[in-house]
């Protein structure tokens, strides 16, 4: 198992390089550069002024030296300066990230609590009444765009019932600032993504289960004396949450992203925000950051998944 | 006279859905005495592994159900236990082996896990009581390194190893009754024989009786004590296993064996039946061997033969072959 990490650890290095070269690159590509951005056109002297700057920048030396210097200065936390903001990037990111992160893990604590027993309660008697009352409920609500349910629940729980804040990631007044005012107006926006996720995963706990019970050694199971519920428990379940738990690997990593449009609707200044007024500003150093955070948080997904496919099945671990 | 310890009688296990019927198996009895070794023969889709699911109440559900019969085991009417009841006698009193052992494991637990839930279920013992019995078994059916394999998954063995384990755990109980369906046929040769032999070191040492399940007659020649060969769901000849290699009656069993390839005989082509076995869910109203049958007559595509005793303890369903000693030429 720890050689199996190591494995996977070691071979996500190639992946970061590459995805660091990709950013480089990309920002490299945006015409211009990022003192025409910066400078007064009517200043005296621009030309010369520019020169100057470009050369104290190093943007005058070969391509593979600024990728040299821009990656040592990231990985000391010199991620630049935000040019609409006139802040470190650095100091924009943190807070974004940690809203997202709280927002991310709200979401999924929804999800799986909610999505893995309900789709469980439904292999279990599977065409039974609550079987269907669930999948139509479910196909419903998946056929809604979660941005018109963001709406809707803004409508319902901030606006008419006013049990929820709409808007932001942090209160005002006493107590704002505090982890329940951050988990207070995370609430909704987690609430959104979360409703149209806990429809797939319960759809797909229902089906991996039922899979699971028509295999053979479910059948051998039952031939030994056991009773339903252990050969549920012990047999179907086990088996059956191989495919969940790699997807909610997979998930977590896009969740680090942020939900752009979400976040977007709810004001709730995380990464997605924090992105979408990087691009509209042209904002390059911060849009270097957040595509990098973006990609890494991907790949630590990837990673989380692995593992866990090695947690709960053996034959992974051992080749 | 000894007590029979399985009797099937006048078994009908059906695939009920909501237009069709499918009649799966039709009518058969069984009997089985202790240490006996009951082979049932036929082709795939005769009945014979749903009679085998049928003994053990493990039919596929919800639709496969036994509408009417008895099967009496030890004296107890199997069919009238509650589903509880039905899981003491599973893996305890009745066993069963399955085809593919590749697949009738579960990936996710050891070997030891797997076995020692069976007696866990069944005896009063500990879990470290559980594991030397198990390693114990192991050893019995011939698995090397028990006492390391315990503590693997079923991925880390072969297909042959695999099937001694699904034995071992099968006979870990010590039960009076073996199934074993098909469970050789995904192996090879030589592991083939290697299983077979197990098997009756299993009958002699635990006295298990065994109702094995096959297509192949080579394995039928080398195990049976009584053979039953199944077509469309019903017995078509029952007969000790001497006789039925020596005086095969049903135009069916012959043709079975003439299937067979010969290492005496030179044939340039092997011989098939033609046709393939009829639908379970519309059966024919006579014979239902009759559209294949090289003796058929008229007659024989209207009524449907009764099972009749052709010699001593040999029942045929045919009305055209002649009883011991007439022999009909096919």
């Amino acid at each position: 198992m720890g050689t199996y990490i190591v494995r996977r650890l070691l071979g996500m290095i190639p992946m970061l390089f590459l995805i660091t070269v990709a950013v480089f690159l990309m920002m490299h590509a945006a015409p211009g550069n990022a003192f025409d951005a910066i400078l007064n056109p009517g200043i005296k002297d621009m030309a010369a002024l520019k020169q100057r700057l470009i050369e104290s920048a190093g943007l005058n030396k070969p391509l593979w030296w600024q990728y040299g210097h821009w990656i040592t200065q990231f990985v000391q936390g010199n991620w630049g300066y935000s040019f609409t903001q006139h802040q470190p990037v650095i100091t924009l990111i943190g807070p974004a990230l940690r809203n997202t992160l709280l927002l991310a893990v709200m979401a999924e604590i929804m999800i799986l609590a909610i999505g893995i027993p309900v789709g469980i309660l439904q292999a279990r008697n599977p065409y039974g009444r609550f079987d269907y009352v669930i999948s139509t409920f479910s196909f419903v609500l998946f056929s809604v765009p979660y941005f018109i349910l963001a709406i809707f629940l803004i409508y319902f729980f901030a606006i008419d019932l006013g049990i929820f804040p709409a808007q932001g990631a942090v209160g005002t007044g006493p107590g704002a600032g505090s982890f329940v005012d951050h988990v207070d107006h995370a609430f909704l926006p987690a609430l959104a993504i979360a409703l149209v996720s806990t429809t797939v995963y319960s759809r797909y706990t229902r089906g991996s289960m039922l899979d699971v019970s028509r295999k053979d050694y479910v059948r051998t199971a039952y031939a030994k004396g056991l009773s339903g519920s252990l050969v549920f428990r012990k047999h179907v379940l086990r088996n059956a949450m191989i495919p969940i738990v790699t997807q909610f690997g997979y998930d977590i990593g896009g969740l680090v992203g942020g939900a752009v449009i979400l976040e977007g609707l709810f004001s709730y200044q995380g990464m997605g925000l924090l992105t979408i007024n990087a691009v509209n500003g042209r904002d390059y150093p911060v849009i270097m950051a957040t595509s990098l955070l973006f990609a890494v948080g991907v790949l630590i997904g990837n990673l989380v998944a692995d593992i866990l496919y090695a947690v709960v099945d053996p034959r992974i671990r051992y080749n | 006279m000894v007590e029979p310890l399985l009797e099937i009688r006048d078994l009908r296990t059906y695939f009920i859905g909501k237009d069709v019927e499918v009649r799966a198996v039709d009518g058969i009895d069984l009997t089985v005495y202790p240490r006996q070794i009951v082979c049932i023969v036929g082709e795939s889709g005769s009945g014979k592994s749903i009679t085998s699911l049928s003994i053990m109440r493990l039919l596929p559900q919800p639709r496969g159900k036994i509408v009417s019969g008895q099967i009496t085991f030890g004296g107890q009417d199997l069919l009238k236990l509650t589903e509880d009841q039905m899981t003491d006698v599973r893996g305890n009193e009745i066993s069963m082996i399955f085809q593919e052992p590749m697949t009738a494991l579960n990936p996710v637990l050891t070997i030891g896990d797997q076995i020692t839930e069976v007696l866990l279920r069944h005896r009063k013992l500990n879990r470290r009581q559980a594991i030397s019995k198990a390693v114990e078994m192991l050893q019995f059916v011939g698995v090397p390194r028990a006492a390391e394999i315990v503590h693997e998954y079923p991925h880390q063995l072969s297909g042959g190893l695999r099937q001694r384990v699904m034995i071992a755990m099968a006979m870990v109980c010590e039960p009076k009754l073996l199934i074993a369906d098909e469970p050789t046929t995904a192996l090879d040769v030589t592991i083939q024989a290697q299983v077979l032999e197990l098997m009756k070191k299993m009958r002699r040492d635990f006295h298990t009786a065994i109702i094995l399940i096959t297509h192949d007659l080579g394995v039928v020649a080398d195990m049976a004590d009584h053979v039953m060969v199944m077509y469309g769901g019903q017995i078509v000849e029952s007969v000790n296993a001497d006789d039925l290699f020596a005086r095969p009656l049903h135009p069916y069993t012959k043709a079975l064996m003439e299937s067979i390839p010969s290492l005496i005989e030179e044939k340039d082509t092997l011989y098939s039946i033609p046709g393939t076995v009829p639908d379970a869910a519309s059966f024919p109203t006579g014979c239902r061997f009759a559209q294949r049958c090289p003796l058929a007559q008229p007659s024989c595509f209207e009524t449907a033969p009764e099972l009749q005793q052709m010699g001593p303890g040999h029942l045929v369903r045919c009305d055209k072959v002649g009883r011991e000693g007439e022999g009909v030429p096919m």
